[in-house]
């Protein structure tokens, strides 16, 4: 079987055995039952396929149930196989159990408690890892440096990290000290397309996250689970996580990580609804597990003691044990009892009970949890929990999820809540100026854009759900207010949340406040049901409204996203094609919805999208932040945008324009692999070589979408005012009066004049595409066609002989002088690595023989190409060349955000254009007139960093400043602040010198 | 394994049967691997080579004259060039020439040349002896094979030739690229070489010494900035 089959197969079996294990769970059915009667959306999703879908949507889904039912045979086959088998089984369903079974508590409990339990529940390992990501997830750390951590931390602590000799993350682990010659283990992770998995191991995952939180509730393959550190675990809000989460990697040389606070938590409940999770960590859970695990060793929940008992199967066997983790599930709702100590979860049904249950009915509660789970047996046959994931009822909609995390921002970058109190060692850099400087509290998660706006009801994921929380907050959906007018009027909602979040933070101090926490709760709680029917309502018109700005593409995007989405992991290589024709026979069919309908479509594919893969997220996570300009990749890109509409024409020739783009792109994709204001970390999420390609995608949504039109008005501009308009146009003219023969076509039958109108409308829809990926995709579509026709002629194969005079042909019968200037932007901005390719090829080819169009006539004549003509092909050869190999470090073109910071008013930026060598003279003058300063001579340029804030001497240059601190591998957040010098006599000049 | 991808272009008369190789390549072991291609003018096939997988991204030329223009964006960023003549043919291998001359001037540096001529079959028509052909090619240091297409004779072969020296090419041509890389930036060069190196998937050790043997230039700047990520590990090399 050739790998791809394999692979295909494995998509298969995994969605199969998915389904088969989901469906035999009854409990999930009843999960999705309620949410399906709600969610009347999908029922007109089905309907809408059922009704509009083309022949080749139904023929699609019919093949791949087709395609289910027959690999269902294969299965019970392969699950024996698959102790033996290398390849790893892909085991992305883990995301989704733990959502689901998230979802189910706020099902069932949502309506009748406050949300504060599910706000406890919804801590799941998953979600305190992700939280916590800088403590653990050091990949600058260096082995040593890994080790003398560990060393310190009881056995099953763990780091990952990237291994500079493997140049692969690693996990490290501190093993039990018995074994030990080597007491920490380095383990890699590899890193497949799309999964992340364990070395060794056959389970793959869809992100970093996924793997560790497995690996923390089942061993699989290692000795003995994972275990967080302690003040992770035993971490009982959001604050706390925060807390830990700010000291990064210093969090291992702190006071958190040493021997436990002595903070006088009491062990018994202090209120009704806490009454089940409240216990002081592990005496409760050490006798609950002794009674109830027991012999289960490797289900220990992290929280346990060191000490683990040995691995029920000697190392031998260790490929053979892989299966083991299947019990995962299981450990999970175990683990939901138990987890993380203090967050002892009651099973829905308890807390569905009266809320005076007492500590021994949770007892009782808790017996049952244990022989609810410990029903199968032991090791059940490899049930791929995958499915899990597609089947995986829709979020439940946003009144349920997102009082969840109410007022529990996830990852304020400690910038943006500047808590004083807080040590600061190790907290991640990089925030606007403004913010840094500004006393103001910050906004709630500024993060969250005006796209949540939009989506906010996507909820399964964590994240989102965080966001989309905080964004319920917003009385508006407007864009985090970041200037002060939106800030008072979100004022109102926010104060409620603002009091909760001062209680938690007493709270972790001690736990005297929680009765009264629970009561400020519930204001936030209800805001947020109240709130978002409203925001659903408004959704559709909205989305609507933004399909119709996009037009196809967007479309392809909302009416392929269930599909992508379920299909995009799994099936990914053997139906993108199809998925994609599927798409696109909806998007392209004549039919015009119904704008209703259309909105009611959109809030499908929102809703679907809750399902999008990590890639998906990664790139609307990017996306976002573009949109963000308080961060600083926000206002680069969003300054950037301005500025090529507005000065589109200081470029000499399109070609310059285009040029200057893909170089900004190609900084900015260089920027988000150093910066840190991506949360995650983008390596977390997608593997290593997948991270360009995610990159160059978010790139071309944040620039070259809203950028599309401006730049295509630019470049017929240039045309027109050089000349080459009139010249094309002429030639294109000639040419279309020309036989195949004279165009160079020898023996193959030339498309007819429908064939060449279809191709024409392929064209067409090419021009509506922005991204350059999908035009080349089209444009291979375009040569396809081509190809079918002439073969289907002769029936041999054809080479560049015969096709190179064809396309030529073909382009001038199409006569769209339009072609030209899409051919270039193609050309100019496609991913530079996927010029290689055959899409690189055929758009070669479409280059030359419009190339050899534009010079018809003095081909004609000398029945070559001028030597003018050559020297241009030469001359782009030399430019396209030399862009690749020099990207400049006249960093980010030639602007410079600079803060102006008043006693009074607080900080207004504002982005000049500065060249290189621009002084800092002249840009003080520059600001001068910019903020309209009446004394500017009492006023200088400060270079404010994280700690420190440095007059810039006046013959110094920023942007060179600038680009030596991007250049630096660890780049820190830096500001440049015009401001008032406090005493004139103190100007020291610095020079700032590269110490690289 | 991993996998090198190398462009190789096409070069050639038109009827030489440039293509008719490359189908017979890429078609006499069918790979069930390889995506459909759009059409046979741009072909892939992937072959073990040592301990890497080498991916062929065949690029196919028109040969007619009028096209001849066009070929520099062909064979920009080639790894290897095949310039057919049919040996049947004297025009074609005059043509070869042509190509070869034009290939020093405007072609990619350490592009590695072969000269296939084609229709091997067809020896008793035979226009170009094959010592003067592998004469010319061994003036200029070129791989030579005489080929058939119809018969599948030598393309394998071929291929293999080409795969292995672009292998020692690759090696040497890679870190005078990012010797250029380094040069060209004013700040931070080994950074930008990192980069470039991760790139390429190779060891940072492996591609330390490289650096050092064939970029001369550079070594010290490389050395000092290796001694310094050794003493203080959190400096990314």
């Amino acid at each position: 079987m050739s790998s791809k089959q394999e692979k295909m197969t494995n998509c298969f079996l995994n969605f199969c055995s998915g389904l088969v294990c989901w469906s035999a769970d009854l409990r999930a059915w009843l999960l999705v039952l309620p949410f399906l009667l709600k969610q009347s959306s999908w029922l007109c999703f089905l309907l809408f396929l059922l009704l509009f879908g083309t022949f080749k949507a139904s023929l699609f889904l019919f093949k791949l149930i087709d395609s289910f039912a027959s690999e269902i045979g294969e299965l019970k086959k392969e699950m024996v196989q698959t102790s033996v088998e290398k390849e790893p089984m892909k085991l992305p369903g883990l995301d989704r159990d733990v959502y689901l079974q998230v979802t189910h508590c706020g099902e069932l409990v949502g309506e009748r408690d406050s949300g504060y339990d599910s706000l406890r529940r919804r801590m799941s390992v998953l979600d305190r890892l992700t939280q916590t990501h800088p403590v653990w997830l050091l990949l600058s750390v260096s082995e040593e440096e890994a080790d003398r951590i560990l060393l310190k931390q009881p056995p099953g602590v763990f780091l990952v990290r990237k291994s500079a000799a493997l140049q692969r993350k690693v996990l490290s682990v501190h093993l039990d000290e018995d074994q030990a010659e080597t007491p920490i283990n380095h383990i890699p992770i590899r890193e497949s397309q799309y999964t992340f998995s364990l070395e060794g191991s056959s389970i793959s995952f869809a992100d970093l996250f996924r793997l560790v939180a497995f690996y923390c509730i089942s061993r699989d393959v290692l000795p003995f689970t994972l275990k967080l550190p302690e003040a992770i675990v035993s971490a009982k809000t959001q604050k706390e996580l925060e807390e830990v989460a700010q000291l990064g990697a210093g969090f291992w040389d702190s006071a958190f990580c040493g021997p436990r606070r002595s903070s006088p938590v009491p062990r018994r409940p202090l209120s009704r609804t806490l009454s089940l999770q409240r216990s002081n960590g592990n005496a409760e859970v050490q006798e609950w597990e002794q009674r109830f695990i027991g012999a289960q060793s490797d289900s220990a929940p992290p929280t346990l003691q060191p000490h683990t008992p040995p691995p029920p199967f000697p190392p031998g066997s260790r490929l053979s044990s892989a299966p083991l983790c299947f019990v995962f599930p299981l450990f999970l709702q175990t683990h939901r009892g138990c987890e993380g100590s203090p967050l002892l979860q009651p099973r829905p049904e308890t807390a569905a009970e009266p809320k005076a249950a007492t500590s021994s009915q949770a007892g009782e509660q808790q017996i049952k949890t244990k022989s609810e789970s410990q029903t199968p047996p032991p090791r059940p046959p490899p049930p791929r929990f995958m499915l899990h994931r597609r089947p995986a009822p829709p979020p439940p909609g946003p009144a349920r999820s997102m009082p969840v995390n109410v007022a529990s921002p996830k990852h304020p970058s400690p910038k943006r809540h500047p808590a004083p109190p807080r040590p600061s060692m190790g907290s991640k850099p990089s925030s606007p100026p403004k913010n840094t400087i500004s006393p103001k509290p910050p906004p709630p998660r500024p993060k969250s854009p005006d796209l949540e706006a939009r989506r906010c009801h996507i909820a399964l994921d964590d994240e989102t759900i965080a966001k989309a929380l905080s964004q319920a907050k917003l009385p508006s959906c407007q864009p985090p207010p970041t200037t002060e007018p939106l800030e008072s009027s979100a004022a109102s909602p926010s104060g409620p949340h603002k009091r909760g979040r001062q209680r938690f933070s007493d709270m972790s101090m001690s736990t005297s406040s929680s009765d009264s926490l629970e009561y400020l709760q519930s204001p936030g709680f209800s805001l947020g049901l109240s709130h978002n029917p409203a925001q659903d309502h408004q959704d559709p018109g909205e989305d609507s409204s933004e399909e119709d700005e996009d037009g196809e593409e967007e479309e392809e995007e909302d009416y392929g996203v269930g599909l992508e989405a379920d299909l995009e992991t799994r099936l990914r290589p053997s139906f993108k094609a199809r998925r994609r024709r599927v798409a696109v026979s909806l998007s392209s069919g004549s039919f015009d919805l119904p704008r209703s309908l259309k909105g009611r479509l959109s809030k499908m594919g929102g809703m679907l999208s809750s399902l999008m893969t990590p890639e998906k997220r990664a790139v609307k996570r990017i996306a976002e932040l573009s949109r963000d300009k308080s961060s600083y990749f926000g206002s680069l890109v969003q300054d950037y945008i301005n500025f090529v509409q507005e000065n589109r024409s200081c470029h000499p020739s399109g070609m310059d324009l285009l040029q200057t783009l893909r170089q900004f792109m190609t900084q900015m994709k260089a920027y988000l692999r150093q910066t840190s204001e991506l949360d995650p970390p983008i390596e977390s999420l997608i593997p290593e070589d997948q991270i360009d390609p995610v990159l160059e995608k978010a790139m071309h949504k944040c620039v070259l979408k809203p950028l599309h039109h401006v730049i295509e008005v630019a470049l017929h501009d240039f045309q027109v005012s050089s000349g080459a308009w009139r010249q094309l146009w002429e030639n294109l003219a000639l040419a279309k009066t020309k036989k195949p023969q004279d165009l160079g076509v020898d023996g193959a039958v030339p498309p007819d004049s429908v064939a060449i109108e279809k191709i024409r409308q392929k064209f067409l829809n090419m021009r509506k595409m922005y991204s350059p990926e999908k035009k080349v995709r089209l444009l291979l579509r375009v040569c396809k066609l081509i190809y079918t026709i002439m073969q289907d002629n002769s029936g041999r194969m054809y080479g560049a002989d015969d096709f190179l005079p064809m396309l030529t042909y073909v382009v001038a019968q199409c006569n769209m002088p339009r072609l030209d200037t899409d051919i270039q932007y193609m050309m100019e901005l496609l991913d530079p690595s996927l010029l290689q390719g055959e899409g690189g090829y055929y758009l070669t080819s479409a280059y030359g023989a419009m190339a050899l169009i534009k010079n018809f006539q003095e081909e004609q004549a000398a029945r070559v190409l001028s030597s003018e003509a050559r020297n241009t092909l030469h001359q782009w050869h030399s430019r396209r060349t030399a862009q690749r190999s020099m990207p400049t470090v006249d960093d980010f073109q030639n602007f410079l955000r600079v803060a102006l910071q008043e006693l009074d008013s607080g900080c207004t930026g504002k982005t000049l254009l500065v060249h290189p060598y621009t002084t800092t003279e002249e840009v003080c003058s520059l600001c001068a007139y910019k903020f309209k300063i009446p004394d500017p001579e009492n006023y200088a340029l400060f270079l404010v960093t994280q700690d420190t804030s440095q007059q810039l001497a006046l013959d110094t240059h920023p942007q060179r400043i600038k680009a030596e601190l991007h250049s630096r591998p660890l780049a820190h957040a830096f500001h440049f602040v015009y401001r008032r010098v406090p005493n004139l006599n103190l100007r020291v000049p610095v020079q700032i010198r590269n110490r690289l | 394994m991993a996998i090198r991808e190398l462009k190789v272009c096409l070069l050639g008369d038109t009827g030489v049967g440039k293509s008719s190789i490359v189908c017979r390549f890429v078609q006499d072991h069918f790979d069930h691997n390889i995506s459909p291609t759009i059409g046979a003018s741009f072909l892939t096939k992937t072959v073990p080579c040592g301990n890497e997988l080498h991916k062929f991204l065949i690029w196919d030329t028109a040969g007619q004259e009028r096209f001849h223009s066009l070929a520099p964006m062909y064979y920009r960023g080639s790894a290897a060039a095949v310039i057919v003549y049919d040996i049947t043919k004297l025009d074609s291998f005059q043509t070869l020439k042509k190509w070869v001359k034009e290939l020093k001037e405007h072609g990619p540096e350490d592009i590695v040349v072969a000269i296939a001529g084609n229709k091997n079959d067809l020896g008793d028509i035979r226009e170009v002896p094959m010592k003067e052909a592998k004469e010319f090619a061994e003036s200029i240091a070129a791989i030579f094979i005489e080929t058939s297409a119809r018969n599948a004779v030598n393309v394998e072969e071929l291929f293999q030739k080409i795969s292995r020296s672009s292998s020692s090419i690759w090696l040497k041509s890679h870190s005078n690229y990012s010797f250029v890389y380094c040069k060209s930036l004013p700040s931070g060069p080994i950074i930008v070489t990192m980069q470039l190196l991760a790139k390429t998937k190779k060891k940072i050790l492996c591609l330390h010494s490289l650096l050092l043997a064939y970029s001369p230039n550079i070594t010290l700047a490389v050395q000092q900035k290796w001694q310094r990520h050794q003493r203080n590990p959190s400096i990314q090399f």
